[in-house]
């Protein structure tokens, strides 16, 4: 009589490299591609997921690491939070280490991914209000050629990940010029976000881009407050701007990501999350060009 | 991370490293193997041939059954038996303290989760997948959820929905104060999220009888109520306590100890279950959400005058602890405070919300909250520092409760809340130095120190030792001594309150022998009573000294005899025998010589009386007190707080174990923590929401703060066995109204419901 489940070991594949990662999802296309597992595992012990194979992609080097290509960093989506936190990578770029220093206690850190973060796209993914604040682009290795696409259609599920597909890459523009996240939890130790805002300044195409995390399905960015703030800015002198267009600021993008709905009055939780959303990018943007 | 100021813990008793005795701090035989994950828990169990339990359980608050269909269930390839609660052979109702809980829903379903059916199988997939085959038609009801609209609402059980009023009267109702400060206070659901979920095996006998490895910890009355409902006498029932994987009330959920036992009798078959997260959840006992309405009235001088309150708490669906819970609460209502004039209402009343029970400081911990609450209103309204205030009113030794009880036990509370009041502030974090700063917040980057304002706050709290209203509090031990060894036997379970290091240290003591075991628990051993309320530390702890000292005496006997002098004359130490005078010198192996000495002794302390109908009575044994000075920052424009630092001064009567006891309050204070900043399980209309650990968060490191012990006061309590009081309780009462009091101070905002929700945190900048 067998009391245990039959181990699931027999259907783990651990390729070497992408294309024998994506050869081995093409072979079995019931598999499951798995990197730091903190999210996947997670559905699986809570019985939601009962993946027939797994294909685990830890043993990729190529895509832990990142490399330079015009101006861009091109990063691994097996990058873990632990290694994107570390001082040489902030120096790159500093909003995504610094969500990357706030995504959960340090044992998830160690092992969750950049990838992992952005196919599974949760609202309070730490890592995609920075990416769409950055406008990055993914790479996708598939069964056909490779494709890139803005991050921004894959999160809105306008152009999903087409079966077989794994997240080879990041494209990420290198600004070298501030850039912050900042996430409320509402507590000290580890949580998830309860609004977060990452916050960069592109001074090559005179741009200030927010994007504003878990208070919707996915980043929003507030085009109009953006365009405002920018045009305040002396892009040629100092780049400073005063606390007062500060606060309007944070005013403005809570007001676009937490609209008034005509008629009726905002709920209290609405009035705090919007009140947290406006000291966030307040205090973004102060940081930013103070 | 805590420091102790103040007197240094007591050195061993013996020359040599290792700690010895009463007074030292003897490390726990298994905290080795618990940091190494060797430990056994109960969900590590095995037995050739077991079969694995899933419990089918309630998605709906309330509602009627109309139809259970288990046959799909019982077809499925790999199920052994299906049980519902037509399969209770014995008593269909259970319960801690009143027996109105059925084993299986089978009407009516009272609470989100309550279990219906349970399956065996080969398997727990197999097990799971069958549960969820099992059929149930529902007629789903309007919930209660709001306590007070349990009182005109419809019975949700045949015994009613008021589970016990206690009015309690005290003084004159007419007095009034010069100064009256009123105030709503709430606290929410705490759960006691236990790391290690509920879990167990059951082992069918020969015989027909049943053994039960579970965590149990009151071994005894689990047996007795398994034994009701598998129909069968008390032997033929045994539980074995194994591993308990952290407790905080009554540990385990019958709802799955009757079901694994109905089960293995069933089939024959060893049964195994282990709960999910989700389950354990929805299954055990949390803390009474409470709702409460103060009126304080003091004099000019800030003295207090009257204390009038409405007490309110949700029990759920059941009684369970609920009476025990709801008389400390009117009991403490005003606190550790003399006030001439106490009118208290409290009542505890049944909804469809989770059910509510004993969680370390029930009832204690709720009025704290609140009568500290109206201290730091009064204090404002009067001008004066919440310090001074409570110091102007504080209770001790010999002054009446508000239930009639002379206050008999020391309880130097004015010293406790003079020594955290005078101890040193913790310094303010360097300004430019923001990496030295943990700011609200944490680490995420959201922090601004500019945005951050500190606060300090104060707390008195109290709890009763041992169980209350003439609660039968005995236990029993057997102390044998064999070859060097002495071994002890008693059926108090350790559930990390360090029990066995204390009867370790206690046999040490005695009879001077080093090596002491402590027996596994089992209902073979005669009872010892729940580990709840401190009170292993007074009753079984009781019982081993006397039994070790009964022991002593067969040993020393003979020898005294024979040279012709009294006991008392005569010492055992680090294995050895001297008299007085030096003369006699011998070994207690040579004096044993081979032989066997077993003593068994009891311990009873006197008994108490249940409060009558109007709130009076000696209803308590003992009582234990506690202040906390807390450091709170806060970030007003996002509402975080961070617990910067906590300063405890404790009555703990006397220090017998200074590692374990410092670690007692720290895990004390930091479940008070939890209560006050984060936890809350949320169950709108009934149904529990996010019953997981990502959803219900409990405190981490970074989130607790220092825990600075400043003072520990040892005044023996006399009628206690070495005169030590409950340490475990009465910090977690005490904290979470400290912490409210110190973002009171930050923020200048009332603060009137635990969890402080971030909004409640927050100053609204001057338009
Ligand atoms: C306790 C805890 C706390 C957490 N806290 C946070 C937090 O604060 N902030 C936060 O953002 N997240 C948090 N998370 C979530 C999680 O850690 C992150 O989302 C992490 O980045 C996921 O990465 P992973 O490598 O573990 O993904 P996995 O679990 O391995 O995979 C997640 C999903 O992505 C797919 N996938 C992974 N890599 C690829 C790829 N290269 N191509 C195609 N598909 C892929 C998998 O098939 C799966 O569906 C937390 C998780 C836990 C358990």
């Amino acid at each position: 009589m067998s009391t245990y489940a039959q181990q699931t070991a027999e259907n783990v594949t651990l390729p070497s490299s992408l294309d024998e990662a994506v050869a081995a999802l093409a072979a079995m296309p019931s598999a499951v591609p798995v990197a730091g597992g903190t999210d996947l595992m997670a559905s699986v012990n809570a019985g939601l997921l009962r993946p027939a194979a797994l294909v685990g992609l830890g043993r990729i080097a190529e895509i832990r690491g990142w490399q330079y290509a015009d101006g861009a960093a091109l990063l691994g989506a097996g990058l873990t939070h632990a290694r994107m936190g570390r001082p040489d990578f902030a120096a790159l770029i500093p909003a995504l280490a610094a969500a990357a220093r706030s995504a959960g206690p340090p044992q998830i850190r160690n092992a969750g991914t950049l990838g992992g973060n952005i196919v599974s796209a949760a609202p309070t993914g730490d890592s995609l209000p920075v990416l769409a604040a950055l406008e990055a682009s993914v790479v996708l290795a598939g069964p056909e050629a490779d494709r890139e696409i803005p991050v921004s259609h894959l999160l809105t599920g306008m152009d999903p990940l087409r079966p077989g597909e794994l997240l080879a890459f990041v494209r990420i523009p290198l600004l070298h010029a501030p850039q912050t996240f900042l996430k409320a939890t509402g507590r000290t130790g580890p949580g998830r976000a309860v609004a977060s805002v990452a916050l960069v300044v592109d001074p090559a195409r005179r741009q200030v881009r927010c994007a504003v995390g878990a208070v919707a399905q996915v980043p929003l960015r507030p085009l109009e407050a953006e365009q405002w703030v920018a045009g305040l800015i002396d892009w040629d002198g100092e780049r400073t701007l005063a606390p007062e267009a500060c606060t309007a600021f944070g005013e403005y993008v809570a007001a676009a990501c937490i609209p008034d709905q005509p008629g009726v009055e905002l709920p209290p939780a609405a009035v705090q999350l919007r009140r947290t959303v406006a000291a966030l990018s307040r205090r973004a943007l102060g940081r930013a060009l103070a | 991370m805590s420091v102790i100021d103040g007197s240094a813990p007591a050195a061993g008793t013996l020359a040599g490293d290792t700690p010895h005795g009463i007074g030292t701090s003897v490390p726990s035989t298994d905290a080795l193997a618990k940091t190494q994950g060797t430990y056994p828990y109960a969900a590590d169990l095995w037995a050739e041939g077991l079969l694995w339990a899933a419990v089918l359980r309630s998605p709906h608050p309330h509602a009627r059954i109309l139809r259970i269909d288990t046959a799909d269930a019982a077809a499925m390839p790999g199920v052994r038996a299906v049980v519902t609660h037509e399969d209770v052979p014995g008593d269909a109702m259970h319960g801690r303290r009143v027996a109105d809980r059925p084993v299986f829903a089978h009407d009516i379903v009272r609470h989100h989760g309550e279990p219906i059916a349970a399956v065996a199988a080969d398997h727990p997939d197999t097990a799971r997948l069958a549960a969820a085959a099992i059929l149930v038609e529902y007629e789903v009801l309007e919930p209660v959820t709001d306590p007070e609209k349990a009182f005109a609402a419809e019975p949700l059980h045949p015994d009613g929905n008021l589970i016990r009023h206690i009015p309690l009267r005290f003084g004159d109702p007419e007095a009034v104060g010069e100064v009256i400060v009123e105030g709503l206070y709430r606290v929410g659901r705490q759960d006691p999220a236990p790391i290690g979920a509920e879990a167990g095996l059951a082992v069918p006998r020969p015989d027909g009888g049943v053994e039960l490895y579970v965590a149990s910890t009151d071994p005894h009355a689990d047996r007795d109520i398994a034994a009701a409902c598998f129909g069968l006498e008390a032997d033929h029932v045994k539980v074995v306590v194994t591993g308990v994987p952290g407790a905080m009330g009554d540990r385990e959920d019958s709802g799955v100890q009757l079901p694994l036992g109905l089960l293995a009798l069933k089939t024959g078959c060893p049964v195994k279950f282990v709960a999910t997260r989700e389950e354990s959840f929805l299954g055990h006992a949390h803390r009474h959400p409470t709702l409460l309405r103060y009126r304080h009235h003091a004099d000019a001088e800030g003295r207090l005058v009257k204390v009038e309150a409405q007490i309110l708490l949700d029990a759920g669906a059941y009684a369970d602890a609920s009476s025990d819970a709801l008389a400390a609460a009117v009991a403490f209502a005003a606190g550790p405070y003399v006030v001439p004039h106490v009118f208290v209402e409290g009542w505890a009343v049944r909804t469809n919300n989770p059910p509510s029970g004993h969680v370390r400081g029930e009832g204690a911990l709720q009025v704290c909250t609140a009568y500290e609450g109206q201290m730091d209103k009064l204090a404002a309204k009067l001008g004066l520092e919440p310090a001074e205030i409570r110091m102007r009113n504080v209770l001790s030794t010999g002054d009446l409760l508000p239930t009639g009880q002379t206050v008999t036990c020391p309880a130097p509370v004015g010293e406790l809340l003079k020594a955290v009041r005078d101890a040193d502030l913790p310094p303010l974090p360097d300004g430019d130095d923001e990496s030295q700063w943990l700011l609200p917040g944490g680490t995420s980057g959201a922090g601004e120190p500019g945005a951050v304002r500190r606060g300090v706050g104060y707390a008195l709290g109290m709890v009763h030792v041992l169980g209350a209203e003439g609660t039968d509090e005995v236990s029993t031990a057997t102390v044998r001594v064999h070859d060097g060894r002495a071994t002890v036997i008693c059926a108090a379970v350790e559930t990390g309150q360090g029990f066995t290091t204390l009867a370790r240290q206690i046999v040490q003591e005695v009879l001077g022998v080093e090596d002491v075991r402590v027996l596994a628990p089992d209902t073979d051993q005669p009872p010892a009573g729940p580990s709840a309320r401190g009170r292993h530390t007074w009753v079984s702890g009781g019982a081993v000294e006397r039994a070790a000292k009964m022991v002593r005496t067969q040993v020393l006997q003979p020898l005294a005899a024979k040279f012709g002098m009294s006991v008392e004359l005569l010492s055992i130490a680090d294995g050895k025998i001297t008299s007085y005078d030096g003369v006699l010198s011998t070994t207690v192996a040579e004096t044993l010589d081979g032989k066997e000495l077993w003593a068994t002794a009891q311990c009873r302390p006197h008994p108490t009386d249940r409060l009558d109908d109007t709130g009076q009575g000696d209803a308590f044994v003992g009582l234990a007190f506690c202040a906390i000075r807390a450091v709170v920052d806060v970030d007003i424009e996002l509402g975080a707080v961070r617990v910067v630092e906590l300063a405890v001064a404790q009555d703990v009567g006397r220090i017998l174990n200074p590692r374990q006891l410092a670690a007692r309050i720290e895990a004390g204070v930091t479940q008070g923590l939890g209560l006050a900043l984060m936890e809350d399980l949320r169950a709108p209309r009934g149904v529990v929401k996010r019953p997981s650990l990502t959803g219900y968060a409990l405190p981490t490191a970074l989130d607790a703060p220092d825990v600075r012990i400043v003072k520990l006061v040892e005044e023996r309590d006399v009628v206690a066995p070495f005169g030590a009081k409950a340490v475990s309780a009465v910090p977690v009462v005490t904290s979470p109204a400290a912490i409210a009091s110190a973002v009171r101070a930050a923020t200048g905002r009332p603060v009137s419901r635990l969890p402080i929700r971030p909004q409640a945190a927050i100053v609204k900048p001057q338009a």
